[in-house]
Order: C-alpha cells, then structure tokens, then sequence
C-alpha cells in the first residue's frame, strides 16, 4: 500500500500492447486507460498526502521485519531520516527485551496466524535514535499483496503532546482505579470502617468486664451478660467478613479469556516509563506456549503495574540494577508470574506484614498495593508470595488457573 | 449541682455507645449519656460546664464535625474527643482545628480512650473553675461605686496616684482612700493580683 508503484505504468504498458493488435478498440480503450490511470495517480496522490500529512508515525514492514515504508510522521518521532532505516529491521525501534523477540513473534504469526498485536492494537515502548524510550500506541493492519504479506505500523506517541499525555494518564488512571474506585479497593476501606466497629464494641466490652472482674462485687450475670455481648459484636465482624468474600465471588462475571503474555507486556509497558532513563535493565522473558487464562484484564494489570511499580522504585538505590518478569508452567494447570529485582530486598520485620493492609515503608503510600494484589489473585484462584532473589532483592511470584477447555 | 458532670457519648453503632457506656461506668465515671445521632443530642442532652462529649465522625444525618460546629455556634464551650476510623486522620484534623480537644481512632484500648476522657475532664473542670473565679471577680466589681471603678482602671493601666488624680480632678489623698478600698473589696493582696484579677474578668483598662 505504503511502496511507491514503480509497478504502476508498468500494467498500463502491457494492456496497452495488446491494444495495438486491435486497432478498433485501441482509441476508446486508450481512452479508458488514461482516466484508469488518471484515476489511479489520483488516489495515490491522496493516499501519499494523508500519509504526509498524518500525526500517526506508519511505518510499512515486510514478513521478515525490514521497513518498507517510513513516513514523514515517523521520521520526526523516531529520529531517523527515511533512508537511514529502509530494508533494515523494524526492531531497530524498539528497546530490549523487545527488540530481541521481535522476530520470533513475526515469525511465529507468520507460522500460526496467531495474533498478538495485528488488528488488535495494543500500548508498547519505543526507542528513539537516541536511545530513549517512549510508551506507544500501536495499531497494525495486514495487506496482502502478490502472495507476499506486508504489516502497517500506525504509531502514536502517548508521551508527546498534551493530548496524549492525557492518554497515558487515563490508562495508567484505569490500571490503578483498583486501590480507589474498583471493587477492590472500595472492600478494602469499607471493610476497614466496617470492622472497627464491632471490634471497637469488643475490645470495649471486654475490658469493661476486666475492671468489673479486679473491683469486685459485680454480680456475675451481669460480667455474663457483657461477655455475651463481646461475642455477638465478634461474630458481627466474621459476618462482615463472609459478606465481604461473598461479594468477591459475585465480581467474576467481568473475567475473559485472556493471554497472560499480552496483559504482562502492556501493563509493564506502561509501568516501565521511564525505566531505561533510570538506569534499569529490563528483561521480559515470557513462555511462548502459556495456556490461556480466565482473569479480569484490569485487575491482573493492576497487579502487574503494582509490582512492577514496587520494583522500580526498589531499585531506585540499588548498584545493581535488574528487573525481570517472567511467565512459565506452574504444577497444577496453573501459570506463573515471577517480578524479580536485584533491590535491598525485605528485611525480616517487612516481610512478615508484607501483604497486610495499611502497613507500608513507603513514604507516601497507602500500604494498600500488595493486600489488594493478593485479594485480586486470591479472587483468581491463585496465589500471590515473595521469595528472595536468587543474589539479592525480592521475587514477588503469582499463579493464575489456566482458562478450561479449548481456546 | 451536686451529681457528677456528665460524658456524652454520640455514635450511630448501638453496640458502639452501650460498650462505651459499661466502659466508662466500669472505669468510675457514673453519668454516662448514649445518644445515637447529633440531632438527639442537640435537642435533649443541654450540657452543663464541666462535661465533655465523645462523639463519632461518621454519621448519618448529621456528622461529628457538623455537630462540633452547631456546638461552637451555640457557645457550648464543652471539650469534645472525636472519634474516626481508620484513613479519616484528614477529618480528624479538621476537627482539632475546629476546636476539638482530642481524636481517637477505632479500635483504640481503654487506656487510650480514659487518658482522653481524663484529659477533657480536667480542662472542661479548669474552665468551669475558671468560669467561676470570673464571676466571682465581677460580682467583687460590682460592689465598687462608678468612682472606685474609676479609680480601678488607672490602677490597672499601671498610673501613679497623682496622675489618677488629675485625670479624675480629685486629690492624690482621696486617690489614696479609693485605692485602699478597691484593694479590699476587691480581696486583692497585691496591685498584680489585681491586675491578673482584672484579666479574668475581662475588664480592660480604658
């Protein structure tokens, strides 16, 4: 589509050839031929100023990746003149661990027709001329042409105007409305406000009966009577609780089948802005064969970004500076995940109340992140630990049951 | 008013106000008052100087905060401990600056809550002292003729007698007499308890 018609003329010379043999029809023919190829120059001048004139980059491969096409759009974002990139693979634009699978996913399409990003369209990370990285959004088409597969790149920086900023800002936005808005976070501060009260009643209660208990002289229907009370006010908050799990396993009604690859590599697309800038090295290193799972894409992404965030920030000290995400087979039909840092790690005393709410090392933080991500993965049927790094920081690891049935 | 100073207790939670309740009865505070919203206190429990009042943040209808400002309009000058939960420290800051004496938050011990009571007692019992020891100085006022009065106000603007003298056209042996009699009438032993007295009272010295 993008290639510029050498072919064009061409065509028009051959059926014009054969004109010559019938000079009756030749005029008219001709005639045709001529508006045919008016026609034809027309919509390619039209094609060629949309192409010009578009803020998307588009950037037109063939099947073994080698650029075919680049617009001018794409020249600006990317940094590179046309002819710097012509013939040469596409991955040049992308940052690793990316740039380095980008070939076994073409290749894999080509093999399968598995689709992980044509006609889907999908937020990924790309690197300039000079090295940095940006978040992008993806759309690719397919063209078929003489038995040959061309792939059209339309790509939008989500970092570059304001616009667009907003755009990344909403998805970000979207991926951690978990800890306010989604069910989640709501239980969690509801069922924070919800619990102190009966456990206030209790703990008052309670006490109550120890100083009637050490003054003495209260009769003991009446200590008999308070503790009664003291029961009732604790059985209301394990009420609480049961409504609360019941409420959980209303909420799987949004869940879909979904590749446990394709939400990993957006959420940490967007987790990673800024990443590379800060020095860390990132490895994606994600099973190409992984059944498919049955999950709430938002709320798995938020668990994603939530420790990829966690480990970003832990190597933000750090000599070494490593970040893994892995996915892999579990036992038990499951799937795994695995976020490693080479970070300080947990001391013992962090460890412990890792995944209770309202306890948190951060600064700012809420101490929400990792009693949320647990619930959500819980919710899954699955689980949600930390191991420590094989030299040193933390590996948060979590399982996901893998979809039933075909696909 | 022989009976002992009553604690109010407003919070929406049944369970919450009658533990309360037993609680503080069990701890030696016999007056205890439960309501279940701020409307009910407000139109029943007329608090006295002396009391003080544990009140919920969160409520329906009318919450703690909205409550604290009613009281304040009214010129209840009563301490009040909030209680939040948890995440409501914002609210509770509010209501400090608002002119609470003291927040608790859910869950807290009995320690907690008694050092809390304990604390508004003492400042709502100086008040009243306070409150007091004003009325007791302006009833002294009041008996001092509109000459001594007078007289009291050069005092407490630190002016020596002849100066008293020439500002009210009278002599500084008078100035003298009225001195003396302002000091004992107003059972003052010294010029600066007068002046600390005069405070209290909120008398000023034009």
């Amino acid at each position: 589509m993008m290639r510029r018609p050498s072919g064009g003329p061409a065509r028009t010379m051959a059926v014009a050839h054969k004109g010559k043999e019938k000079k009756a029809k030749a005029e008219g023919g001709t005639r045709a031929l001529a508006d045919t190829e008016r026609a034809l120059r027309l919509s390619e001048a039209q094609l060629r100023s949309v192409v010009e004139t578009v803020p998307d980059a588009i950037i037109v491969i063939d099947e073994r990746g080698l650029i075919q096409s680049f617009s001018p759009a794409a020249e600006r974002l990317f940094g590179f003149r046309e002819t710097q990139v012509l013939g040469r693979n596409v991955n040049m634009l992308m940052p690793s661990p990316y740039r380095e699978q980008h070939d076994g996913y073409l290749e894999r399409y080509l093999r399968t027709g598995e689709r992980r990003i044509i006609g889907i369209g999908r937020v990924v990370v790309g690197q300039r001329a000079d090295g940095s990285t940006f978040p992008m959004e993806l759309a690719v088409g397919e063209i078929r042409h003489e038995g040959r597969k061309l792939f059209t790149g339309f790509v939008r920086d989500i970092t570059e105007r304001q616009t667009t900023r907003e755009r990344l800002h909403e998805l970000q936005a979207e991926l951690l409305r978990a800890s306010r808005l989604s069910s989640m976070g709501q239980m969690a501060s509801a069922l924070a406000h919800e619990l102190n009260q009966p456990l206030t009643a209790v703990i008052n209660y309670v006490q109550a009966c120890r100083r009637l208990l050490a003054a003495g002289g209260t009769p003991s229907e009446r200590l008999q009577e308070t503790m009664d009370k003291a029961v009732s006010q604790a059985s209301r908050a394990g009420q609480i609780i049961h409504r609360m799990r019941q409420f959980i396993q209303k909420s799987e009604t949004e869940r879909q089948v979904e590749s446990i690859n394709t939400l990993i590599e957006e959420a940490s697309a967007l987790a990673l802005v800024g990443a590379k800038e800060s020095g860390i090295l990132v490895r994606l290193e994600l099973s190409p064969d992984l059944p498919p799972v049955l999950v709430d894409r938002i709320q798995i992404q938020q668990v994603v970004l939530n420790l990829v965030r966690n480990s970003v920030e832990a190597l933000a000290g750090a000599s070494r500076r490593e970040l893994t995400i892995r996915t892999y087979e579990a036992n038990g039909h499951m799937v795994e995940v695995a976020v490693a840092d080479t970070g300080p790690g947990l001391d013992e005393a962090v460890a412990k109340q890792l995944f209770q709410p309202f306890i948190t090392t951060k600064l700012k933080g809420m101490g929400l992140g990792l009693s949320i991500s647990r619930s959500i993965i819980d919710a899954h049927g699955g689980r949600l630990w930390a191991v420590p790094g094989a030299a040193s920081g933390v590996s948060f690891q979590f399982t996901l049951p893998r979809a039933e049935g075909p696909g | 008013m022989s009976e002992a100073p009553r604690i109010f207790v407003v919070d929406d939670d049944e369970a919450v106000g009658d533990s309360l309740q037993l609680l503080l009865q069990s701890a030696g505070f016999p007056r205890i008052v439960v309501y279940a919203s701020a409307r009910e206190f407000l139109a029943e429990a007329q608090p006295s100087p002396g009391e003080c009042l544990l009140l919920d943040v969160r409520m329906p209808d009318m919450d703690g905060l909205e409550l604290q400002e009613e009281l304040n309009r009214r010129g209840f000058k009563l301490p009040v401990i909030i209680m939040t939960g948890h995440g409501d420290v914002p609210i509770a800051v509010r209501a400090m600056k608002a002119g609470a004496s003291d927040f608790l938050e859910k869950a807290f011990s009995d320690e907690l809550l008694l050092d809390c009571v304990r604390r508004a007692r003492a400042h709502a019992a100086e008040t009243l002292r306070e409150r007091d020891e004003a009325n007791e100085i302006k009833r002294r006022i009041e008996t001092l003729t509109p000459r001594e009065r007078d007289v009291l106000r050069g005092m407490i603007a630190g002016r020596p007698n002849k100066l008293i003298a020439h500002e009210l056209g009278i002599s500084p042996r008078t100035v003298e007499i009225h001195r003396a009699r302002v000091m004992d009438k107003m059972e003052a032993r010294s010029l600066s308890a007068l002046v600390r007295m005069a405070l209290a009272a909120g008398i000023d010295a034009s």
